[in-house]
């Protein structure tokens, strides 16, 4: 074994170390520079709910025909901004309801929800109007809050948008980006 | 990241009736991967050892090592059924870090002509083995970290009884001044402190938990930082306490830095105050100068670290800086590239197989090497404070945030005392140097970190694309 071999060996072992670094730092890269932003087509707010329904037939979360949609987001919005709070006794499920995934539901817990681009997320939201990671919505004294988490194209709650941590009431229409959904009993 | 949350909807749990799709294990695959090139990394790095010591191989040892490689696996293997979300960049990280380490101890083993059962090379497979095992039983037992929520108070006690253990006359054993050890007999000398940075950890964090609000609420506002109220100062004065009588009774700095330094960060965390920070960081220089002063051990390590070249002080007997210079000299013959694996001369500073393993390291690997392993615990702290970051209850955040930090603080201390970047103090580099209560504690570490990170995923979630 000659000096040079040794050399050679020596330095393709550093090379090792530092492609197994390398690829680490590949593989978490979405981590380090956030979820890939996908383009919105332009009609995909209307025209998106029907095939996403078909297809995920067997996924727990079935949405709402949207001639059923209508009356309850009609009632929902009488409902609207003067309804009761919020909490942890009558809300049980977060619907969105305008969207590509509109009549989708989200059963609440106890656990708060954290809303972004960002694949920790509970709920992933990915448009080019959502923040790596934005807004969450949190159980406190029994009620739910929506926070914003200085996002760049804000929370709204009502259309007004959040900057201080409020109730939301029932019914309220909460708006990230491109979606909107509500608390529902 | 990406893999498992590209798939289009999970939710909770699904109707009865509904078959469950079975979704590809892509993290897991993932870490498989990774797994088998860390596994390498450190079959090659033992055969380098000795080829560049011995000039020849010797099958004995790989193979050693080869059976620590079926014990990782057989973590990953376990990961496949309890915790399928967990982390995937955890695992081989650790794995490369505890290699790299037994490495460089065989290495010294050779350099002193050392072998067989009785070397350290074999002990430290030995301890690898129990703490990986050790790690596959934390992940089969907990199945949901907000169990250890429910003993936060039973952690703190743990906590100060592994503390007090090495006082224990006839139990401890004094090592080179620090009296941090228990031994019975003449067998398995082990660190109980350790151990008891995880329980202090859990307690931290349970505790933080629970009393929060009334250190982050009220205070008046002094020098544009809100100060706490004197009445709140109970538990940061407390742990001030226990660090300093750390220093003074079992007479180790670096462990009394490490548990203060965590509690004030988890502190931090949980008030988002930075006047716990200024106040902590002002109790402990405080105390620690007084100690440079009144205790002699103390003294000497500032002395050290300011005039290290001072030929008085290299030659001193006791307490001098002949090691703290030998390792500068060790990292200066390593250069940028290192002299190669069993080629340099790691053993003429003292104990260079447990506290200057990084200098033993930066010898024979050099500069570049260093800095790979470096950035192998940049990856290791960041995937941590991602863990504590995404997670969903508090308790879980703040015990993520934890245990990150307390892998980071260690090897800054460690590190940064090697380089002369901050005084020299005895802690061990998690997962390189020879010790097995470093290695049982540090694998329990990422146990637990992997149990956070699949709990944290494992969360129902829906996803919207646009």
């Amino acid at each position: 074994m000659s000096e040079l071999t040794l050399l050679v060996l020596q330095l393709g072992f550093l090379l090792l170390l530092w492609v197994f670094i390398f690829a680490i730092v590949y593989a978490l890269r979405s981590d380090l520079f956030g979820q890939r932003v996908r383009k919105l087509q332009p009609e995909a707010s209307s025209a998106a709910p029907a095939p996403a329904a078909s297809a995920f037939p067997s996924s727990p979360v079935t949405p709402v025909p949207a001639a059923l949609r209508a009356p309850v987001a009609a009632s929902a919005a009488t409902s609207g901004p003067d309804g009761e709070l919020a909490s942890s006794e009558n809300a049980t499920r977060l619907v969105i309801t305008s969207g590509t995934k509109a009549g989708a539901e989200f059963p609440l817990g106890r656990d708060e929800i954290t809303i972004g681009r960002s694949s920790d997320s509970a709920i992933i939201i990915r448009d080019d109007y959502t923040s790596t990671h934005h807004a969450r919505i949190m159980l406190w004294n029994g009620r739910w809050m929506i926070q914003d988490l200085d996002s760049t194209n804000g929370t709204f709650l009502n259309g007004s948008r959040v900057t201080v941590p409020v109730p939301i009431p029932l019914g309220a229409t909460v708006k990230v980006g491109a979606t909107t959904f509500e608390l529902r009993r | 990241m990406s893999d498992v949350t590209g798939t289009p909807v999970a939710t909770g749990t699904p109707p009865t009736g509904v078959r469950r799709i079975r979704m590809p294990q892509k993290l897991r695959n993932l870490e498989f991967w990774l797994l088998l090139v860390a596994c390498f990394i450190n079959a090659a790095a033992i055969v380098l050892v000795q080829l560049g010591a011995m000039r020849r191989v010797d099958t004995q040892l790989v193979l050693l090592g080869a059976g620590l490689s079926v014990l990782v696996f057989g973590l990953h293997i376990a990961m496949r059924f309890v915790a399928r979300d967990a982390d995937p960049f955890l695992l081989p990280i650790a794995t490369v870090l505890n290699g790299l380490g037994i490495a460089m101890i065989y290495r010294i083993d050779i350099a002193n002509g050392e072998a067989g059962w009785e070397s350290a090379a074999v002990r430290q497979i030995a301890w690898s083995a129990i703490a990986i095992i050790a790690a596959i039983a934390t992940i089969l037992v907990i199945r949901n970290h907000r169990v250890l929520f429910r003993y936060t108070y039973l952690a703190g006690l743990v906590a100060i009884v592994l503390l007090l253990l090495p006082l224990v006359p006839g139990l401890g054993r004094e090592v080179s001044g620090a009296r941090v050890w228990i031994g019975f007999g003449d067998i398995a000398t082990f660190q109980p402190g350790e151990i008891a940075k995880i329980a202090l950890a859990v307690f931290f964090a349970g505790y933080l938990v629970r009393n929060r609000d009334s250190l982050s609420m009220v205070g008046t506002k002094f020098l544009g930082m809100k100060f706490p109220r004197a009445r709140d100062l109970g538990p940061l004065l407390v742990v001030w306490a226990l660090s300093m009588s750390v220093i003074v009774f079992q007479r180790d700095l670096g462990t009394a830095l490490l548990y203060f330094g965590l509690f004030l960060v988890m502190l931090y965390v949980a008030t988002s105050r930075i006047s716990w920070v200024v106040l902590g960081l002002t109790l402990f220089v405080g105390g620690a100068l007084i100690a440079s002063q009144t205790l002699d051990y103390v003294g000497n390590r500032f002395a050290n670290w300011l005039d290290p070249l001072n030929p008085e002080r290299y030659e001193q007997e006791f307490g001098g800086s002949y090691q703290l210079v030998q390792g500068l000299f060790g990292l200066a013959n390593g250069g940028l590239i290192g002299t190669g694996w069993g080629q340099g001369r790691p053993d003429l500073t003292p104990v260079p197989q447990s506290d200057y393993i990084i200098a033993s390291l930066g010898e024979e690997l050099g500069l570049a090497g260093v800095f790979a392993i470096l950035a192998l615990y940049l990856l290791f702290v960041a995937r941590g404070f991602r863990i504590g970051f995404a997670g969903q209850d508090d308790f879980g955040k703040l015990l993520g945030v934890g245990l990150a930090f307390v892998v980071a603080l260690q090897v800054f201390i460690v590190v940064g005392g090697v380089t002369r970047v901050i005084p020299l103090t005895g802690l061990t580099t998690p997962f390189l140097a020879a010790g097995g209560s470093s290695l049982v504690a540090n694998w329990i570490i990422v146990a637990l970190l992997l149990r956070l990170s699949d709990t944290v995923r494992n969360h129902p979630r829906l996803v919207i694309d646009g």
